[in-house]
């Protein structure tokens, strides 16, 4: 065990040097000089100078380069090249929305994805199961855009269940919370929902068939019994799907910020590729990756939970 | 002089101009709070939520940009100079001035009493201290170009010698580049965390959150405070048209930056809805003498591209009819404008090849152009109509940023421009200073233009608008620019709000916001 997590420690630090350096001078290549973008185009060229002497891009990028890692792996990303506060401070405010929205749209997906996905497995060819099949092609094929104001005319601006946006603390109310991120972690997790269900159905459907559990049911087990040993050996494709879902949200729920006007880290990614931020780009590049390592390893140790035979590989 | 709402401007149209094409503004109008947006009938509204469109630049105002942080550095500080709703100059914390007989020295007389929040006084000493910033500024800097020098003439009286006459000095210190900050914060460069004025409300910092929603609460003893009817104000930049219109039906926001193509469904929920012209769409010929492109020095080749697109079509199509279709850019609403003179390049394809050929170029042209998404809207247009005049564009693809840099070396280019609400300042800003927008203003080039412009600088003012309509009537014939129509910025606001769009502002400072 102590080896299986050393090695994902150090391939996951890898991975974190590798994507952080290559964002680090890609940034630097595809912004060139960052001034203009930050002060306009009618500062003079001393002002443009001044700003590069402040940020510190006048110095040699290998230099820049060795300040920003030597940092970085103390936890400090430099300060915002535009409200020049903390990186870390408009992290530590964004982080959680974005987290709130897509853990509660992972949880729905889970919880949704394995109920749809068991019912639909148990009985193949039912109703259930030709819904879930339209259903997985329809929401693929429907832009997140679409779907997230879909929701919010019905249930926002029609029934007034919740507010149309915004994001509410839960320090403030959690009930406010709740109903500030359920639009969006919905909007969020009907695509993830069907992909979920429909691995769990088709994993679910192939176990269903092997001889040990045709075994299991000769010898008279319950039909719950056997369903939980069928949904054990189903379940690593889907939570793999999930966790990539996850990943996938993280990164991806810009529209869904845009639209329900959260201030997350999507929202926070645009201003800052727009503005030439780099040190929040780099700052939101390694947490995003560092989420990427810690998820890949709860899965493997879930996996190796699920299925020991995980754990020697 | 520049102002770097242009950019602002150029987003705003853009956006709105994308959206409405893209109908994506799918909102269901509905009763459920949509007509009274927090509270809009009735009793009287105590909290302004206003929907900005974009975040503020900048706490320092030498770095803000006047496009839309106009309503946040309003909350906080105090100009020396401010608008009235016609945009002329009127007192704030300068309660009086006076031009020297040969305008080249301005005295200001300053209110007294006044504190910023850090408990430094205003004075004579402050003001000299903000006016240096600002003209040191990279954003506010321009405004102050023919400022020479400021000087404290006692404890509240200051002097400037300008170096040149400018008749739009005070306009554009009115519009947002005379915000006063406490000269101990501009000294420790503080304001880039937040401001430190002596504006009618204190920020809410606890409440705030940044690029998300900026709170702030009225003083009790502010010197101007009638003016500032709302007890809470809460600015939100929301970028997204159709995110802030949910917001607006919602009840969530109670005045809105608007797209027009929602004007139905906002009467529809009772809402006002106050337009005013803001920025100018057409082609910039940034090289109207030639020397790049030999054809774009011919007057007749320039006629012709006018004469050849089709400005009340890209209106509708692309501006959602938001605008008035126009080949000036004296704002339509103002006293320059000449509308007997629209229908001098109505479109004639016919016409304009007739031009063309008069002019040797028969068979077109080539020419460079700069493109960028934000202009994407308008390239079908442009493509269709240079190609039936046999004018071969190359298109170079680059982002916004890059565009506003290299643009002014293309010989032309499309261009979304803001205007101003001064002529004066339209004068300077559009003709004969160079801008990234306006970069070869090559007035020496032609002598007619020269000789009136000079006449408009050395005119009084009851004589300056004789001229420059004179001035605007040879721009046009020269075809200066092609402009295709003046774009209005529109704002929703609900029963009980009342909104004063003021041209050159891309959203109204706090002061035009008013209960009604």
């Amino acid at each position: 065990m102590f080896s299986f997590i050393a090695k994902r420690l150090v391939s996951g630090i890898v991975l974190l040097f590798v994507v952080a350096t290559g964002t680090f001078f890609l940034a630097h290549a595809a912004i060139g000089d960052p001034t203009p973008g930050l002060l306009g185009n009618s500062a003079t060229a001393v002002q443009q100078d001044a700003l590069r002497h402040k940020i510190g891009v006048d110095r040699p990028l290998l230099t820049q380069f060795w300040d920003w890692l030597s940092h970085a792996v103390t936890g400090d990303f430099g300060t915002s090249w535009r409200t020049f506060t903390p990186v870390n401070a408009d992290l530590a405010q964004r982080l959680p929305v974005t987290l709130s929205i897509v853990v509660f749209a992972t949880l729905l997906s889970a919880v949704f994805g394995v109920i749809i996905g068991v019912a639909c497995g148990l009985r193949p060819g039912s109703v259930l199961d030709r819904i879930l099949k339209f259903a997985s092609v329809v929401l693929f094929a429907l832009p997140g855009y679409w779907v997230a104001i879909v929701l919010v005319n019905v249930f926002a601006l029609g029934l007034g269940w919740f507010n149309a946006v915004g994001y509410v603390d839960p320090v403030v109310s959690v009930g406010g919370w709740i109903q500030s991120i359920t639009l969006p972690s919905i909007a969020l997790a009907l695509g993830a929902i069907v992909m979920v269900a429909e691995q769990l159905r088709n994993g679910f459907l192939e176990i269903n068939n092997q001889d040990y559990v045709r075994t299991l049911r000769a010898r008279g087990l319950s039909k719950g019994r056997v369903t939980r040993h069928v949904l054990r050996n189903a379940s690593p494709a889907a939570l793999t799907v999930l966790a990539m879902m996850f990943v996938g949200l993280l990164g991806g729920a810009i529209v869904v910020e845009l639209v329900f006007y959260l201030p997350g880290i999507g929202q926070l990614t645009q201003q800052s590729s727009q503005n030439g931020n780099i040190p929040v780009l780099l700052g939101l590049t390694v947490v995003t990756v560092v989420f990427v390592v810690v998820i890949n390893f709860l899965l493997d140790l879930v996996l190796g939970w699920v299925n020991p035979k995980v754990r020697d590989r | 002089m520049t102002r770097t709402r242009t950019a602002a401007a150029l987003v705003a149209t853009a956006v709105a101009a994308a959206t409405a094409l893209a109908g994506c503004t799918g909102a269901t109008p509905t009763t459920s709070g949509g007509g009274t947006g927090g509270g809009g009938t009735g009793a009287q509204i105590n909290d302004l939520k206003a929907g900005v469109f974009l975040d503020v630049t900048s706490w320092d105002p030498a770095l803000a940009d006047i496009g839309f942080d106009g309503p946040y550095l309003s909350a906080v500080y105090d100009p020396l100079v401010s608008l009235d709703n016609a945009a002329k100059p009127i007192p704030a914390l300068a309660s009086k001035w006076e031009y020297s007989a040969d305008k080249l020295t301005l005295t200001m007389d300053l209110r007294t009493g006044v504190k910023f929040d850090d408990g430094q006084a205003f004075d004579a000493k402050a003001a000299v201290a903000n006016i240096k910033h600002l003209k040191a500024g990279a954003r506010s800097g321009q405004a102050y170009l023919n400022v020479a020098d400021v000087t404290a003439k006692d404890d509240d009286t200051i002097e400037l010698k300008l170096s040149k006459r400018d008749d739009s000095l005070l306009y554009f210190m009115g519009l947002g580049r005379s915000w006063m900050a406490s000269p101990a914060a501009i000294e420790s460069d503080a304001l880039a965390q937040g401001p430190v004025g002596s504006g009618p409300y204190t920020f809410d910092k606890g409440a705030s959150a940044p690029q998300s929603q900026y709170v702030f609460k009225k003083k009790e003893n502010h010197w101007d405070s009638a003016t500032f009817p709302f007890p809470n104000v809460t600015l939100f930049p929301i970028t997204d048209q159709t995110a802030s219109f949910n917001a607006m039906q919602g009840g969530q926001l109670n005045m809105q930056f608007a797209n027009a193509a929602n004007n139905a469904k906002a009467k529809e929920a009772n809402w006002n809805i106050a337009s005013k012209p803001s920025s100018w769409v057409g082609v910039q010929f940034a090289d109207r003498t030639g020397t790049q492109v030999k054809a774009l020095g011919e007057q007749k080749v320039r006629q012709a591209i006018a004469y050849a697109f089709d400005s009340a079509g890209i209106l509708s199509a692309v501006g959602n009819n938001s605008g008035t279709a126009t080949n000036q850019l004296w704002p339509v609403d103002g006293k320059v404008y000449d509308k007997s003179m629209d229908d001098k390049y109505k479109t004639d394809m016919a016409k304009a090849k007739a031009l063309l050929a008069e002019a040797g170029y028969a068979q077109g042209f080539s020419v460079k152009m700069p493109m960028s998404p934000i202009f994407q809207a308008w390239q079908p247009a442009a493509n269709q109509t240079f190609g039936e005049l046999g004018i071969k564009v190359e298109w170079v693809d680059m982002a916004m940023p890059d565009y506003q840099k290299n643009a002014p070396t293309y010989p032309m280019f499309l261009a979304v421009i803001a205007m101003s609400g001064n002529d004066m300042a339209t004068l300077s800003d559009q003709v004969t200073t160079s801008q990234w927008y306006n970069p070869n203003p090559s007035v020496d080039k032609f002598p007619e233009v020269k000789a009136l412009v000079d006449q408009v600088e050395k005119a009084d003012e009851a004589q300056q608008t004789d001229l420059l309509k004179q001035l605007n009537t040879k721009l046009v014939d020269l075809a200066w620019w092609d402009v295709w129509y003046q774009a209005d910025n529109t704002y929703y606001s609900v029963q009980g709000i009342k909104v004063q769009p003021v041209t050159g502002m891309m959203f109204p400072t706090l002061r035009f916001i008013q209960r009604g």
